[in-house]
């Protein structure tokens, strides 16, 4: 079982709103590695991102996903992160009135059996523990979900959850955007400890730009254009994207 | 002579009023004429435009209460719906208890007994404190010129509440008021008097509660509330009325210099619920915060008319109501902002939201404003919406099946009204209502 990959991704197409995003995508994370996919704007890679996630309006229409041996496109978005496949959204969405506490706890306990009920005490323990790992102040689990949120705070809170909420796969989509170098040093330690805590933890990283990888050592970086992963290797990929930018990437390969 | 039925007639109004004072006999008699030279409200009024009364208003088929009831009730006489409501009530300064129209209960703390306050039933009051009624009752507040049914209660009332707070006297805990009608096919007129002294402070919590009827019964409050220089309070109607019912509460609250007056109107129950509700600024530096909660199912309606007077100068007021529709109920919204002449510097704020849960409920709402001044803010809102998919997905992107996530975001969004109206027991009361509501189905 050990080297069933944690995620397949083989010849994946899929369209939004009757646009073809995805054209042919491959991709394979084991366990514990963390990949980043580079590309420009509009090369789908946040597409890829709501479509592992399950977002109703993404549609794969051909090619397969499969995660942990089983078919990832046939589950619904929220079995999908019961099984550990969690997303930290590019834009989080404002949940005015639900405290983030509320919400994290309907969280853990919606991944409980029927009768298990969440121990509030470990509950509250950990929210703790995980806040001061995100340099947060206490008060910030009792605001409401996004709401009045800096970008960074924003940011943060995808952190927080997802440190709450033990992926097996965790998706990390533009979540360096719109953070100062401070808040990105505190964020990538936030994803070295979880990764620390569970070496199985495998992260898929989607960035638009090289320096977030300064923080969390990539083992494979993929450059994506025009939906199809163009180009891969280790970090150095990553550091002459930076130097060249994409235009050496333009045409896929092979086309 | 709209509206006099073979139970609702000046006849009847003779026969409550035998052996009242001459005063208050001439009071209801006046009352009774106003309510008969009144049209019925039709939906050509613009106040009344998506409620037919013609439609929903089974005036023809009641009767009034017996008029022999009881004057007091043991506790374990009570309805149990009664009962498991009132447990809930504790950290009360007293307790008043109104069944199928009359006070069968009252209780105080002693310490505020001592220091004046009044908690009493109106009928009790004719007797103990009639000079105070003579003044108060059905006059400046809320008079029967108001409209039809104001007219109305204050002709046929059968008893009510009395709660006065003396000047200075801070009153710590809400005064918990508990209303129960048990009969169907009957009328009931009940009336609400609170007068805050100069600088003084109280809450006021009435819970109205209900079976189910099978055939129509209509439950009428008329709530008159004066705020003395500098006095605070808080009011609260809770209205958890069984099916069949047809509710309508009618409040008036006049807020006099830096005075303080805020407002919760939960509506949750009925067939038919109708708050009218006119919050008048009359003070300099007057302030009243005025919130609601709804949350209609099955073929409920509901409908809440507003208004905020601007009266005086370096007033504010503030204004949210919220509701949820499920089922193929029915909500109405109508508020109006009205700053007159002279009304400089007031601060006013309205805000409507309506989130539609299922295909076949409707919400309307109508905001408005009326500005004589020029040197005012005032902003007004609506939105009627349906759950966002974003939001769903983003909550189940987290684990949460479809229906937690849609629970959360009712439970958010209608708690964002209560968690601006911290009341001792009314949150986790109405939150606790709402739990139930949202784990039905």
């Amino acid at each position: 079982m050990s080297d069933i990959p944690v995620l397949s991704i083989k010849n994946l197409h899929a369209k939004v709103a009757d646009i073809e995003i995805l054209r042919g995508l491959n991709l394979e994370l084991k366990k514990g590695e963390i990949h980043a996919i580079m590309g420009p704007n509009g090369s789908g890679k946040s597409t890829l991102a709501k479509l592992l996630a399950g977002h109703p309006a993404y549609e794969a229409t051909s090619g397969e996903v499969v995660y942990k041996g089983k078919d990832l496109l046939e589950m619904e978005a929220d079995e999908r992160a019961r099984e550990g496949v969690l997303l930290a959204f590019q834009y989080p969405v404002e949940i005015p009135g639900v405290s983030i506490a509320n919400f994290l706890r309907t969280a853990v306990q919606a991944r409980l059996a029927e009768d298990e009920e969440v121990d509030l005490f470990d509950f509250q323990d950990d929210l703790v523990d995980r806040m001061e790992l995100l340099e947060m102040d206490p008060s910030f689990a009792e605001r409401p979900v996004n709401d009045g949120f800096s970008g960074g705070e924003k940011k943060r809170g995808e952190i927080l959850q997802l440190a709450m909420l033990n992926p097996s796969l965790a998706l990390l989509d533009e979540t360096d955007s719109g953070l100062d170098i401070d808040a990105l040093q505190i964020v990538s330690k936030a994803i070295n400890v979880m990764r620390e805590k569970d070496p199985d933890l495998a992260v898929l990283i989607i960035t638009h730009y090289q320096r977030v990888l300064n923080y969390v050592q990539p083992d494979f970086v993929h450059v994506m254009v025009k939906g199809a992963i163009v180009e891969s290797g280790g970090p150095e990929v990553a550091t002459r994207l930076e130097e060249q930018g994409y235009e050496e990437f333009r045409v896929p390969a092979g086309a | 002579m709209e509206g006099v039925t073979p139970a609702l007639n000046q006849e009847a109004v003779k026969l409550l009023a035998a052996n009242e004072p001459d005063w208050l006999r001439e009071r209801r008699l006046h009352a009774w004429s106003v309510y008969e030279r009144t049209p019925l409200p039709t939906t050509r009024l613009e106040e009344w435009r998506y409620t037919d009364l013609s439609r929903t208003l089974e005036l023809d088929s009641l009767g009034l209460p017996p008029r022999e009831a009881p004057r007091s009730l043991a506790v374990d006489r009570y309805p149990e719906r009664l009962r498991n409501a009132m447990e809930k009530d504790w950290d009360a300064s007293g307790h008043l208890v109104e069944m199928d129209g009359s006070v069968v209960h009252t209780d105080l703390l002693d310490d505020l007994r001592r220091q004046g306050v009044v908690l009493t039933s109106l009928q009790e009051a004719v007797e103990t404190h009639e000079e105070f009624l003579r003044e108060h009752l059905a006059t400046e507040v809320l008079p029967p010129e108001t409209g039809k049914f104001q007219a109305l209660n204050a002709a046929l009332w059968t008893d009510g509440i009395l709660l006065i707070v003396p000047k200075g006297v801070q009153v710590e805990l809400p005064a918990r008021i508990s209303r129960w009608t048990s009969e169907a096919g009957r009328a009931f007129f009940s009336r609400t008097l609170i007068v805050a002294e100069e600088g003084s402070r109280v809450s006021y919590v009435d819970e109205c509660l209900s079976d189910d009827f099978d055939r129509q019964s209509f439950v009428s409050t008329g709530v008159e509330i004066l705020a003395r220089d500098g006095a605070q309070v808080q009011y609260v109607s809770l209205q958890r009325m069984g099916r069949g019912a047809f509710h309508l509460s009618q409040q008036r609250t006049l807020a006099l210099r830096d005075a303080t007056l805020d407002t919760l109107n939960v509506s949750l129950g009925a067939s038919v619920a109708r708050v009218d509700l006119n919050a008048q600024l009359l003070g300099a530096g007057a302030n009243s915060d005025m919130l609601g909660l709804y949350f209609a199912g099955d073929d409920q309606h509901f409908d809440h008319n507003t208004r905020q007077d601007h009266i005086a100068p370096n007033t504010r007021s503030d204004l949210l109501y919220k509701g949820a529709l499920e089922g193929r109920s029915r909500t109405v919204f109508r508020g109006i902002i009205k700053v007159y002449e002279g009304a400089q510097r007031t601060d006013a704020y309205q805000t409507n939201r309506n989130l539609i849960l299922s295909d076949h409920a409707r919400a309307d709402s109508l905001p408005n404003l009326e500005i004589a001044a020029d040197d005012v803010r005032c902003s007004h809102g609506a939105t009627v919406g349906q759950l966002d998919e974003e939001v769903l997905f983003y909550l189940m992107s987290r684990g949460l099946d479809r229906r937690q996530a849609e629970r959360l975001v009712v439970r958010g969004f209608l708690g964002e009204v209560l968690a601006k109206f911290p009341l001792g027991g009314v949150v986790a009361k109405v939150s606790e209502i709402i739990e139930q509501r949202l784990g039905a189905d």
